[in-house]
């Protein structure tokens, strides 16, 4: 951001210069009409009533469940919830599987996004470098990819790294000396988050790319040109020119990624059939067993929150960046 | 503001739950006999899939017997054991609740203590004074009847009679030592790496708490008002570890896996037995061309006419099943009541003795052997069941699948097997308990 923003920043203030009193009473007019107060919000607000309802209801309810104890009987007779305070916390918080369930969601989410940001950098710079009709090629085979609902995706997955009858496992089996046969990759955890890290990853790198390389079209070419000259080379010139240029974007996709793996579930629910092992829950697989597979829906709503409250530190960074391309806008 | 909203939203529970009671509000059961004029109104019944592959002109028979009689007509709705609990809570919730609801026998329990089902006339319904023990327990609560038992099935050995004959066995196991000494025989004739003598997933439960029962064991029992766990027991143990043999010594399958697709598996041709309901023996020869379409042509498998089923020799067998209640807040119980009535009488229960399943009532499991020779082996299992534990809580102790991760912890070694037990035992009693 900042190598561009020497240059720039002068030559669009220069234009500006000779008129400078000319805003100020252009603002003055307008403030005295009254309309720059209500307007923004007569056009935002269907968008913040939607907004209300569809999330602000919602998070509000799972609120006060998270604080009431709610089970069937509650749910079938409409029979008043009763507030048990924190006592739901209070069972969360001293549950050790919770604390394992956390953590393996937290390690879950830091190897998927690492894996996804490299891979979807390293396909948007490869594309910059191959032709049109191959680019064209790559974008539209990502589609596919993107286009898949995450349930396909995990299905399939599911499909091929099956011990009976998976296409994985017969063309290990085909290499010369490698007995793979019925060989189970749920058997231990590590290969089972493999598979199911690959199917996020693989997953996730088409918006990666297809953003990344958007936002590489951005990356002026005298500048490349420019260090070129200066005897820099690709290491260099990608380090100080292109990742500077390419960083807000990248805080975007990268906190965004954060968001979306932190709150895995259709990927590992539906390799693991909808039973996943104590080994395979993440916090969503785990808080909606608590809440719907056990009943218990103001612990499920607890741990919701506490997801939420966990997710909010990534979706700080996101939201502060986002303000900030808003001020240079 | 706020406040007025929270009052009105009250105000309209409140006139909804009226509403839903008014149509039960007699306190007396209700019966399926005496006319109902139900012109003009369609009841939902929900059905578990295995109707729609199984039997779907017995389903499409019943409701048109009934059609005929009330003028109603019938929506059939198939559902999938997966998500099934989870529907029926939410639906249970509002107030567009369907009217006939089918649940295994070992769900029944927890629904009926909640209260979610109507009392029926137990005496309206056919053959009710024989139903199977197994099924009908799990209706009865204070000696009230809340649902009718559907259909039953009992694990039974489905073996391939061409590789046993091969290995010079010619008759079925009698003792489960037999079983054994066929299984080594069995075995001993087929090298190929990808074959085991018996196909038995990890996490069955079913088959594996069978092995705990034969030997003296039990999965929890009722100490007082209290439950405890017995995994731990040294007769559930030894068992266990009979169970756990097996499945080491002669099976290649998954042990990550449960059985829901062993007969799929199985027709691959790579095993000699497996462990599975009397109809999985049908599934495994033949299979539905397009799997999505259930009215496409059969066709059959590598290992079509090669099977043979017999009793597991020494193991008894959890009586499988499911019956059909009427939710209490049903706006058309007695049209409900009427349709439980044609789908689960002797018509309908002969055209599930036509497709491998077992009937409700022991009055019928004689006929039904001498009907469909193939169910013979499986009413004389039926005969030799366990059911289990009958508490209102069992199906949570399912739903958070403690005895499979009990078993995949065993058998991938994570834990030894007393550990395990042990573990097992302490989740059970607190979800039994809690």
């Amino acid at each position: 951001m900042y190598a561009v923003d020497s240059p720039t920043t002068p030559a669009h203030r220069a234009p500006v210069g000779p008129g400078a009193n000319e805003p100020a009473p252009r603002r003055r007019k307008r403030r005295g009409k009254g309309d720059d107060v209500v307007l923004p919000w007569v056009l935002s607000g269907p968008a913040l009533l939607l907004l209300a309802i569809l999330l602000a209801y919602p998070v509000g309810r799972m609120l006060v469940l998270s604080f009431q104890k709610f089970e069937l009987k509650e749910l079938w007779t409409g029979a008043t919830p009763k507030w048990v305070g924190f006592d739901n916390y209070t069972a969360v918080l001293s549950d050790s599987a919770f604390w394992s369930v956390v953590q393996r969601t937290v390690l879950f989410t830091a190897a998927s996004v690492v894996l996804t940001v490299l891979l979807g950098l390293g396909v948007a710079l490869l594309m910059r470098r191959v032709g049109r009709v191959v680019r064209m090629a790559m974008i539209i085979a990502m589609m596919f990819v993107w286009a898949l609902p995450a349930l396909v995706q995990a299905q399939v997955f599911k499909m091929m790294t099956d011990s009976d009858v998976g296409v994985l496992n017969y063309l290990i089996d085909k290499l010369p000396g490698v007995e793979f046969q019925n060989h189970s990759w749920f058997y231990t955890p590590t290969q089972g988050w493999i598979v199911i890290t690959s199917c996020v990853v693989w997953a996730g790198i088409p918006f990666l790319a297809i953003t990344l390389n958007a936002g590489l079209t951005q990356v002026p070419k005298e500048l490349m040109e420019a260090a070129t000259v200066d005897g820099a080379n690709g290491w260099q010139s990608f380090r100080n020119i292109t990742l500077p240029i390419l960083k807000p974007l990248l805080v975007i996709v990268t906190t965004l990624s954060v968001i979306w793996n932190f709150g895995l579930f259709t990927q590992n629910w539906v390799m693991r059939d909808g039973k996943p092992e104590p080994e395979f829950q993440t916090l969503a697989t785990y808080s909606y067993v608590q809440a719907f597979g056990q009943n218990k829906y103001g612990l499920g709503s607890a741990i919701a929150v506490l997801t939420v409250i966990l997710l909010l530190g990534a979706m700080a960074v996101y939201i502060r960046q986002m303000f900030k391309i808003g001020e240079v806008d | 503001m706020k406040r007025k909203f929270a009052v009105a939203a009250a105000l309209a529970a409140t006139l909804v739950g009226t509403a839903a009671c008014g149509g039960n509000s007699d306190d007396s059961s209700t019966s399926a006999n005496g006319a109902v004029d139900g012109k003009g109104k369609t009841i939902k019944v929900w059905l578990m899939v295995d109707a729609q592959s199984g039997w779907k002109d017995v389903v499409d028979d019943a409701s048109k017997r009934f059609t005929t009689a009330t003028g109603a007509n019938v929506t059939v709705e198939y559902q999938q054991w997966a998500n099934v609990l989870t529907k029926l809570d939410a639906s249970l919730a509002g107030t567009d609740v369907p009217d006939v609801v089918e649940l295994g026998n070992t769900q029944f329990p927890k629904y009926v203590d909640a209260g979610a089902f109507g009392e029926l006339d137990k005496k309206s319904f056919e053959n009710s004074d024989t139903w199977l023990p197994g099924l009908s327990g799990a209706c009865e609560a204070d000696g009230k009847t809340y649902c009718v038992p559907y259909y039953a099935g009992a694990r039974v050995l489905i073996y391939r009679k061409d590789l046993f004959e091969k290995a010079g066995v010619t008759t079925a196991p009698k003792t489960y030592d037999e079983f054994l000494a066929d299984a080594d025989k069995v075995a001993a004739g087929n090298k190929d790496s990808k074959f085991g003598a018996i196909y038995m997933p990890g996490r069955y439960w079913y088959a594996a708490m069978s092995w705990v029962k034969a030997n003296g064991g039990d999965i929890a029992k009722k100490d007082g008002d209290k439950w405890a766990g017995a995994l731990s027991s040294p007769e559930s143990q030894a068992g266990l570890q009979k169970w756990v043999d097996l499945v080491k010594k002669y099976s290649k399958a998954d042990v990550t896996k449960d059985e829901s697709d062993q007969y799929l598996v199985f027709s691959q041709g790579n095993a000699g037995a497996f462990y599975g309901n009397g109809w999985e023996q049908g599934s495994a020869e033949e299979v539905r061309k397009d799997p999505n379409d259930p009215a496409s042509a059969l066709v059959p498998t590598k290992v079509k006419g090669k099977l043979a089923a017999a009793p597991m020799p020494g193991i008894p067998s959890l009586l499988g099943g499911s019956n059909v209640g009427v939710p209490l807040k049903s706006k058309n119980a007695d049209l409900a009541a009427q349709w439980i009535k044609y789908f689960t009488d002797s018509t309908s229960m002969k055209g599930l003795v036509k497709a491998s399943a077992l009937p409700n009532a022991t009055a019928l499991l004689d006929a039904a052997a001498s009907d469909n020779p193939k169910l013979a082996v499986g009413a004389e299992a039926a005969k030799n069941s366990w059911a289990v534990p009958a508490s209102g809580k069992w199906a949570d102790v399912e739903k958070a699948n403690i005895l499979q991760n009990m078993l995949s912890d065993i058998l991938t070694g994570k834990k030894s097997l007393a550990d395990a037990t042990t573990a097992a035992d302490e989740q059970i009693a607190k979800t039994l308990n809690g």
